[in-house]
């Protein structure tokens, strides 16, 4: 795509106009955005630069030693990761909302089998349902049905709750089932919503790699200069260097990608996007903490198996789920997402 | 209110791969998707093929956990046991199976994890962590066991003599034993056939017995074993005996 044509398409407004079929579905528009492509560079270095680590460790430490071993098997996995996240995003909206979906789905099915909802079959089912629902709401984009879906999935768990005829237990699988349903369906559906702006891979692509690097930034502060806990009861391991330098490494990383994404327009100043960095690091590391209170309450260190080295899948991206509804809402606030699209383009189309 | 009581999946953090021979695994929901449509598929099948009926089946306490013993003679008879059960509580049963036949490599472990939902259980060597995970699942209450304490099908079609491994699995432990009789398939399918015959199978319920009081120990086991077998010979029916008149003879028992 030649420089001006990408100028156009981004030009004094920063958006891009883009129809319908074209945003879903159509991937030459993919590395349209220089945010993206600088995304995608960052994160290539980054796998690199792990890779290149393990092997050094693995060279001067000996074959076998575990913290080599470690590192390879945790680049591994998030190379993986990258690619499985990032090629969707890269191919068009329709794949994002998938990918996203999906995700929630695996996400919640975890959830259950670390709470033990998942005994509860039809209530179980009703939770996968409605995150099915949310994925077609955003799809579709329909916003009020969207936000409609929050109270009146919690309606249709409830009667799902009560239609077991027995009250045992009432209270605690409505309150599971609930908590499931707002993180991995209304929270992640977030993060999917993205989808509906035309600029949603550089967005998109910023979200997850600034909430992963949150992770990075306050695990390296923590090592480093962390003395004092942050809360030693909910997790032993986090530090208060560990969550300073994360906020102040992720607002940094945030503003110096953001000031090329979102426009700056009366609306969005410079501090507009320090806060919005602020805000993904807080949000993020209070998913961090949610998700560990959450494993010592049941009383487990790994809610899964899935991912080597990692652990389950929510071990992975619990500091997404709230940092997506936060970041939507922000933006939504000053720029809008979507605005300029179709809405309703499955139920109502023109 | 009750205090919320969270228990995580028995078998939360064991790897994908080894999970078909896990003791303590649980079915999730794509285990269920399957197993669901297996045991309509298997239903249907033995009420088209074998005429399929229960008798007693109010005898079935209402909810898990319990275990279910029967006579064995007859690949048929795990199947035709786990029908008996609802469809809500088919991800609950879980079959034990020995792991020599039915686990002897990943394919059909498998199947037999995905599609009977069944337990691997080693027939001559009764493992320490085998009887505790077994007793665990019982007490932590969400699961109903099939047990044949035969240990091995019958080759005759008569009941043999019960081993201690169904003493050493409920013996101390408060939860009901259902006695069941499974009539008929030994004819259907003995031992080396290969395609089912097309015979009547039965299934009888009869009373449920708790062996709490007995002691965990060689003559707990023991007596376990003599209860169960007169509990189950008792229900044997009866050839001379109509079927009609069958609930009403099992009824007057006490």
């Amino acid at each position: 795509m030649p420089a001006s044509a990408a100028a156009d398409r981004y030009g004094p407004e920063g958006w891009s106009t883009l129809t319908t079929s074209q945003r879903l579905f159509d991937f030459r528009f993919a590395f349209d955005h220089p945010v993206t492509v600088w995304l995608l560079w960052t994160v290539l270095g980054l796998l690199l630069a792990g890779g290149f680590a393990g092997l050094i460790l693995k060279c001067t430490r000996g074959k076998s030693d575990p913290l080599a071993r470690e590192v390879l098997v945790r680049t591994a996995s998030w190379a993986v990761i990258v690619v499985l996240v990032s090629v969707p995003i890269l191919l068009g909206a329709f794949w994002a909302i998938l990918m996203v979906a999906a995700l929630s789905i695996l996400a919640y099915v975890e959830y259950s089998r670390v709470t033990g909802l998942f005994r509860e079959r039809a209530l179980s089912w009703a939770v996968i349902a409605l995150i099915v629902l949310i994925g077609f709401a955003v799809l579709d984009h329909w916003y009020d049905f969207f936000t409609a879906i929050a109270p009146l999935g919690f309606l249709v768990l409830l009667a799902v709750s009560l239609g077991k005829g027995d009250p045992r237990g009432f209270v605690q699988n409505v309150a599971i089932a609930s908590l499931g349903f707002l993180l991995f369906g209304v929270c992640l559906g977030h993060l999917a919503y993205f989808a509906n702006s035309t600029a949603f891979r550089p967005l998109m692509l910023l979200l997850l790699v600034a909430v992963s690097l949150n992770d990075v930034y306050a695990f390296i502060c923590g090592k480093t200069f962390g003395k004092r806990k942050l809360c030693p009861k909910i997790s032993p391991g986090k530090t208060i260097a560990g969550a300073v330098g994360a906020v102040v490494l992720t607002t940094l990383t945030v503003a110096g990608f953001g000031q090329y994404l979102l426009p700056d327009t009366a609306a969005m100043q410079w501090y507009h996007l320090i806060a919005c960095g602020i805000l993904l690091s807080v949000c993020g590391q209070v998913g961090d903490l949610m998700l560990s209170a959450i494993k010592r309450d049941v009383g487990i260190k790994d809610t899964g198996s899935l991912i080597p080295g990692h652990g389950g899948l929510l071990d992975r991206c619990d500091s997404l789920l709230l940092a997506a509804p936060a970041m939507f809402h922000f933006i939504g606030y000053f720029n809008g997402i979507g605005l300029d699209q179709a809405t309703c383009i499955i139920t109502s189309p023109n | 209110m009750r205090d919320f009581k969270i228990q995580p999946a028995g078998d939360l953090g064991v790897r994908l791969d080894q999970r078909p021979v896990a003791l303590n695994r649980e079915p999730g929901h794509i285990a269920h998707l399957i197993q669901s449509a297996a045991s309509l598929g298997v239903k249907a099948y033995l009420r088209v093929w074998h005429r399929y009926s229960v008798h007693g089946r109010e005898y079935l306490p209402q909810d898990p956990p319990f275990v279910m013993i029967a006579n064995h003679s007859s690949h048929l008879d795990a199947l035709a046991l786990a029908a008996v059960m609802p469809a809500r509580q088919r991800s609950r049963v879980y079959p034990l199976a020995a792991s020599d036949t039915f686990f002897a490599n990943t394919p059909s472990a498998a199947l037999s994890a995905l599609l009977l939902n069944a337990l691997p259980v080693h027939r001559r060597r009764c493992v320490h962590y085998t009887l505790t995970s077994l007793r665990e699942r019982i007490v932590g209450g969400h699961s109903i066991l099939i047990l044949f304490p035969e240990g091995t099908r019958s080759r005759t079609g008569a009941c043999g003599t019960f081993k201690a491994g169904l003493g050493r699995v409920v013996c101390g432990l408060p939860v009901p034993v259902v006695p069941c009789w499974i009539d008929g398939a030994s004819t259907a399918c003995p031992p080396g056939t290969r395609l089912p015959r097309r015979m009547p199978v039965r299934v009888i319920v009869g009373p449920s017995f708790t062996l709490a009081h007995v002691s965990d120990d060689r003559e707990g086991w023991e007596t376990a074993s003599h209860r169960a077998h007169a509990a189950v010979l008792a229900l044997r029916p009866d050839r001379d005996v109509p079927p009609p008149g069958l609930s009403t003879r099992i009824q007057s028992e006490p």
